[in-house]
């Protein structure tokens, strides 16, 4: 074994023990990246069964994994499966495993471990390397058109400018039904998401206006900024771009990215801007919680609530703008810290916000649980099964809404997060639309505690480090708590000042696997609420094709015919149509 | 509902006179960069940082001119050029409003005078840095601006200029 011996056990070190005692042999090589953050290498068919003990046994979660390929550095592929513990020794181990270039194939980690379903099937549209035993096989990131031998991350694939020419010109993705009933109606929603207008295709295995199962496409948006990051911009510009992931919660991925990189170049980042991206992250949260709850309102037919709500969130943008010069976009990161520092009559002017933002959210909170239809229209609404949520890893308010405490502010306190005092992470057991709405009430609440908190205990001194030396290959994870849930990002640059690799892993891409559980048992009227309680984040679709299974029609239904219904709950849009 | 409507009249108007009236934003509202053409030395710094590329600099076709050029669609507003110029000549402005009905017009650019080196006559530098440098050495004067005339030659020229020197020198030592 290379690693040397301390004489106080690293974080991490009892997993890996756990690992070598249980599987003599399979530990290749560990080693730690980051005082938290160890990876070992294991023989590629073990993979299965490391990964497993340390997910189930050991009480890891599974963010996602990355593939990346590493021909010019080592000569194979080589896939990360990041799991972060969560009961004992806290921390984060990632299992990672070469892949063979001539073979392409690695066994499936997802028949022991579902979490892994996405991550699995991204890696083959993206290297073309095949998990043996994978149970869906279909393409998850790159379009129906795409060739079927580019494989765009492979390093040789292609440049990023590259066009290719479309390969077929129908869409032509199965959806799946797993449901038990033979006959089904099948609604198509989308290709346009019916609460944020955004892109993404759901189909709806009805009966009546049961839905008995869902499935769903999305990446439609897929822009490629993991090839861009690689090819393009230099790796410190890259804070920039992650910006830019979301319209919403775009300082989370910066920070997330950011930290990845300092983590793996072993950069310690100056208090005070330890603190500074914990505030933004904050205020980040402030709005995007404002927008979640009018959308709540909106779903309930409270459209009052809704105006009030977006009255208040403005608030939030406001102080956004004080703080870092944009409603959006903070654009405040660097590697080493951040670009601006909080002066001392900004800090006075947030307190004063973030009193305004506590009373005016209070009364809002207070008629928004009042109104009849809330509880009617969220109690029981989306059931969360929290085996699913275990079996899925699925992250923020959804997880938490099933009294499934993970937080990553908690779990592995970061930056300003370290120094906080009398807070814990929330959560509700009611596992439906009503818990997911009350734990983003809570933690609205709470973050507003938090900026105060952070803003008193500030310390004074820089804000931003240069004094570090750039090594290339070096990689690791950053991580923070987004409004929907933890960002993952893994990073490793190269030795041209790029990334080498660069995986961002938004919140939602963790909890899209799960939504056709929580759809299961509704009727065709929720699941719009459903959707929207997982404030789900697709660079996002107007349309539902609705597909009866018992008699094989299909009819397509409009965003507004769909929200309509899902407010007055009569005049379903079905009617007359065969149904 | 009686909460409700107290409420609603609480809040009274949210909406603001804009754009029928001018929007004020907060010191420091990161908007439109204005670029000084006169305090700009053309020395490259803002186009190596800009990470979208929104400002680029080139050359012309011999080389006489070097052009910096800005183009307000790529711009994504970070402020990276204000933070790295030596001469504070860009500065991130308040104005928002960049809407164009042409394209074109959303770019702005403006040349500098490259100047060619006195012994080869190669171009190598903008006349304007190149000024900049011999302002800054004169300032400071004593041992740093010893070498000032040398700032007319470029690069290759100083270093032959040195390699002969340096050569000299040791074939004197050799000799003592």
């Amino acid at each position: 074994m290379t690693t040397k011996r301390q004489t106080a056990l690293r974080v991490g070190e009892t997993h890996v023990q756990a690992v070598r005692d249980t599987f003599p042999g399979a530990v290749l090589d560990a080693t730690w990246q980051a005082a938290d953050q160890v990876t070992i290498t294991v023989p590629t068919d073990m993979l299965p069964d490391v990964v497993e003990f340390l997910y189930y046994g050991r009480g890891g979660w599974l963010p996602n994994m990355v593939a990346n390929d590493e021909r010019p550095i080592n000569g194979s592929y080589a896939l990360y499966y990041l799991l972060s513990m969560e009961e004992s020794d806290p921390g984060f181990v990632v299992v990672r495993a070469e892949v063979d270039p001539d073979s392409m194939e690695y066994p499936s980690v997802t028949p022991r471990v579902p979490a892994c379903v996405w991550s699995e099937r991204e890696a083959f549209d993206m290297f073309g390397l095949r998990a043996q035993g994978l149970p869906d096989e279909r393409r998850l990131v790159l379009p129906d058109d795409w060739p079927s031998n580019l494989y765009p991350l492979r390093k040789d694939a292609m440049d990023y400018r590259r066009r290719p020419e479309p390969a077929c010109a129908v869409e032509n993705y199965e959806f799946l039904y797993e449901g038990h009933a033979e006959e089904t109606t099948q609604v198509p929603m989308g290709p346009l998401h019916i609460t944020s207008d955004e892109p993404g295709h759901f189909r709806l295995f009805v009966e009546g206006e049961d839905i008995i199962d869902a499935d769903y496409r999305l990446f439609y948006v897929h822009r490629g900024m993991e090839k861009v990051a690689e090819s393009r911009l230099s790796y410190d510009a890259v804070t920039f771009l992650a910006d830019r992931i979301c319209g919403i919660c775009g300082n989370a991925h910066s920070v997330a990215y950011a930290e990845a990189v300092e983590n793996a170049q072993g950069i310690e980042v100056p208090l005070r801007a330890q603190y500074i991206r914990a505030i933004l992250l904050e205020v980040e949260r402030l709005h995007s919680h404002l927008l979640n709850l009018g959308l709540v309102c909106h779903y309930c037919g409270f459209d009052t609530g809704f105006q009030h709500f977006f009255r208040v969130r403005e608030k939030a943008m406001d102080l956004a703008v004080l703080l870092t010069g944009a409603r959006k976009t903070y654009g405040l990161n660097l590697i080493g810290g951040v670009r601006r520092d909080i002066l001392d009559e900004q800090k006075l002017a947030t307190i004063a916000y973030v009193q305004e933002l506590r009373n005016e959210v209070e009364a809002l909170v207070d008629m928004l649980t009042s109104t009849a239809n809330f509880e009617s229209r969220t109690a029981g609404i989306g059931y969360l099964d929290p085996a699913v949520a275990r079996d899925f890893s699925p992250v923020g308010p959804c997880v938490r809404g099933s009294g499934i405490a993970r937080d990553v502010r908690f779990d592995h306190p970061f930056d300003g997060y370290k120094f906080l005092v009398g807070l814990s992470a929330r959560s509700h057991n009611g596992c439906d639309v009503q818990s997911r709405t009350l734990v983003r009430v809570e933690e609205f609440m709470d973050s507003l505690t938090m900026i105060e908190q952070l803003l008193e205990g500030a310390p004074a001194g820089p804000v931003l480090t240069e004094k570090w030396q750039y090594t290339p290959h070096k990689f690791a994870l950053g991580y923070t708590e987004a409004p929907r849930g933890e960002d993952m990002h893994w990073a490793m640059v190269g030795d041209n000042q790029k990334c080498y690799r660069w995986r961002a892993k938004a919140a939602t891409y963790s909890n899209w696997p799960i939504l056709r559980y929580m759809f299961r048992g509704n009727t065709v009227a929720d699941a719009a609420i459903i959707v929207g309680s997982m404030d789900p984040c697709y660079s996002c679709t107007d349309r539902v094709t609705v597909v009866d299974v018992k008699k094989k029609t299909e009819t397509v239904l409009t965003k507004d015919q769909l929200e309509g219904y899902c407010r007055r709950r009569t005049h379903s849009p079905l009617a007359g149509k065969g149904w | 509902m009686l909460k409700l409507f107290k409420e609603i009249r609480r809040a009274g108007d949210a909406t603001v006179g804009y754009p029928f009236q001018p929007l004020e934003m907060p010191a420091g509202f990161r908007g439109k960069p204005e670029h000084n053409e006169k305090l700009c030395i053309a020395c490259g710094a803002c186009a190596i940082a800009c990470p979208a590329n929104a400002i680029t600099m080139e050359l012309n076709a011999d080389q006489s001119l070097i052009t910096w050029d800005i183009s307000y669609g790529r711009c994504i507003f970070c402020g990276r050029c204000q933070e790295v110029c030596p001469l504070f000549a860009i500065k991130l402005t308040g104005e928002f409003e960049l809407a164009v009905k042409n394209k074109g017009d959303l770019r702005e650019s403006c040349s500098y005078a490259v100047v060619q080196c006195a012994r080869c006559g190669r171009p190598y530098a903008p006349a304007k840095e190149v000024d900049y440098a011999r302002r800054v050495l004169a300032s400071v004067g004593g041992v740093a601006a010893t070498d000032i005339e040398k700032l007319d030659l470029c690069l290759d020229c100083r270093r032959a200029d040195d390699a002969e020197a340096f050569q000299k020198q040791a074939r004197e030592r050799k000799g003592a």
